[in-house]
């Protein structure tokens, strides 16, 4: 008996004080009758292994105390659909940036390969990984107590459901204002290139190094074809693969440009009738830094608008194969119905 | 085929889930005789319902709290046991749940038909 007192002693553990010696009362009893009633079929006492076999059937006592207690969870199944949907979008937009960011870092910066950069870096991506994981589970298990109570969740009312959205349908105002931005640029930018000057006031003059200019002859060539991709939405507003595929093209082509231009050094240069040459310098310095930065971010926000064009190419070739599927099997269905010809025509 | 008719994993939830409402049924039916707790076990076995522990003593936990049964320490045999019967509220919900069942077996008898009945597995003695 020594091993089933051990055994009660294991469950009561996990089981919660106010209910404790009711339910090892109630377990300890059941656990005796059943040896018991073993005891008299077999006429003799059972041995050491006969009474582990029957504490293994009834199972690990932690199991076993926790078929006595409320079921609990942090986040429940109404709330935890709209918890994997936040963490997912948190990943998105803050982590995955993140990292594009460093392995940008990585590539462009050799100062940043140095393992006591890499060590940071990975110790502050855990950390912000841990601590927004931490921050929105905390928040929703807040928002799971308030629900239990208050059964927010179950007041609703249909007529504020959203509209039908097509996700193929190009909005035709986006286009245009696409077109009218692209135009203002494209003639900032041609002026820019036929003047040598980006900013020419005020006695003070910006003016564009062979680096700036090459800048500019790929935002012209960019904006250009943009700027007709955007005609063609306009008339035809629905995404195809073909028009999908040149966006990513576009996208990811941007990308490689401003990355190869963010090592550049000297983009644009100051000088002014007024301004001292080593204000000038000081000027031209910081002015090229933040360029150089712009041109990271740049290349950063045409990686993700490049991703999402894959995304959507992904979505219109799953659409095209499950409309030729559905397509063969209503040719199945038609042919195989009873009074319907082959060719899907009524006799 | 994902899933064959062989996949006893599958058939054992399923199984589990279409028990779980009538386990309650029989446990109230069953204690409008007092028992305690080993005894109603192996009284339910004994009528083809076979329930491990884990499940049958909270379950009566839970239906005490709930007012559809009482329950009291009383010696027998030279031992404490816990005496199970069911209360008057337990007998009105009783009632009531076995009308709701014999309206969902005889939907389910017209929604299934009679040609796919399948024979009454007959009680067993066997735990």
């Amino acid at each position: 008996m020594d091993l089933l007192e051990r055994y009660l002693q294991a469950v009561q553990f996990w089981l919660p004080k106010e209910e404790k010696r009711d339910i090892i009362a109630e377990i300890s009893e059941d656990l005796r009758s059943e040896i018991e009633d073993r005891e008299n079929q077999l006429g003799r006492k059972l041995n050491q292994s006969e009474m582990e076999a029957i504490l293994k059937e009834r199972g690990r006592p932690v199991l076993v105390a926790g078929r006595y207690l409320p079921q609990r969870s942090l986040i429940g199944p109404a709330l935890f659909p709209i918890y994997f949907f936040v963490l997912k979008i948190v990943a998105l937009c803050y982590i995955v940036p993140w990292i594009l960011v460093w392995i940008g870092f990585l590539i462009f910066a050799p100062a940043y390969r140095s393992s006591s950069h890499l060590g940071s870096a990975w110790t502050s991506l855990w950390m912000i990984v841990l601590m927004t994981f931490a921050v929105v589970t905390v928040v929703f298990a807040v928002l799971e107590r308030a629900q239990a109570k208050s059964r927010f969740l179950e007041e609703w009312e249909p007529s504020k459901l959203p509209p039908v959205r097509n996700k193929e349908r190009i909005p035709r105002a986006s286009s245009l204002f696409e077109l009218i931005a692209g135009a203002v640029f494209v003639t900032w930018l041609a002026n820019v290139l036929r003047t040598g000057a980006a900013f020419d006031s005020y006695g003070v003059h910006i003016t564009l190094t062979p680096g700036g200019r090459a800048i500019c002859w790929a935002l012209l060539c960019f904006s250009l074809a943009g700027m007709a991709l955007s005609w063609v939405n306009l008339l035809r507003p629905y995404w195809t693969m073909l028009r999908s595929s040149v966006r990513a093209g576009m996208n990811f082509g941007g990308a490689l440009v401003f990355l190869l231009l963010f090592k550049s050094s000297l983009l644009v240069e100051f000088a002014g009738t007024n301004l001292p040459a080593a204000r000038a310098a000081e000027l031209t310095k910081w002015f090229n830094l933040s360029i150089s930065w712009s041109l990271l971010a740049a290349a950063l926000g045409c990686i993700i608008a490049g991703v999402v064009e894959i995304v959507r190419i992904n979505r219109l070739k799953a659409d095209r194969a499950w409309r030729a599927q559905q397509r063969t099997m209503n040719g199945q269905a038609i042919s195989s119905s009873p009074g319907i010809s082959q060719s899907g025509s009524r006799p | 085929m994902a899933t064959s008719m062989n996949d006893n994993g599958l058939f054992e939830n399923l199984r589990l889930e279409l028990r779980r409402g009538c386990l309650v049924l029989a446990v109230l039916a069953e204690l409008r005789t007092e028992q305690y707790g080993y005894t109603l076990r192996k009284a339910l076995e004994v009528h083809g319902i076979e329930i491990d522990e884990g499940t049958l003593y909270p379950l009566l936990r839970r239906l005490e709290t709930q007012g559809l049964l009482a329950s009291e320490w009383r010696e027998h045999d030279k031992r404490n046991k816990r005496f199970y019967r069911i209360s008057h509220d337990g007998k009105l919900m009783l009632r009531q749940l076995l009308q709701e069942w014999h309206n969902i077996n005889s939907s389910l008898e017209l929604i299934v038909g009679e040609g796919d009945s399948v024979p009454r597995r007959q009680p067993s003695a066997q735990p």
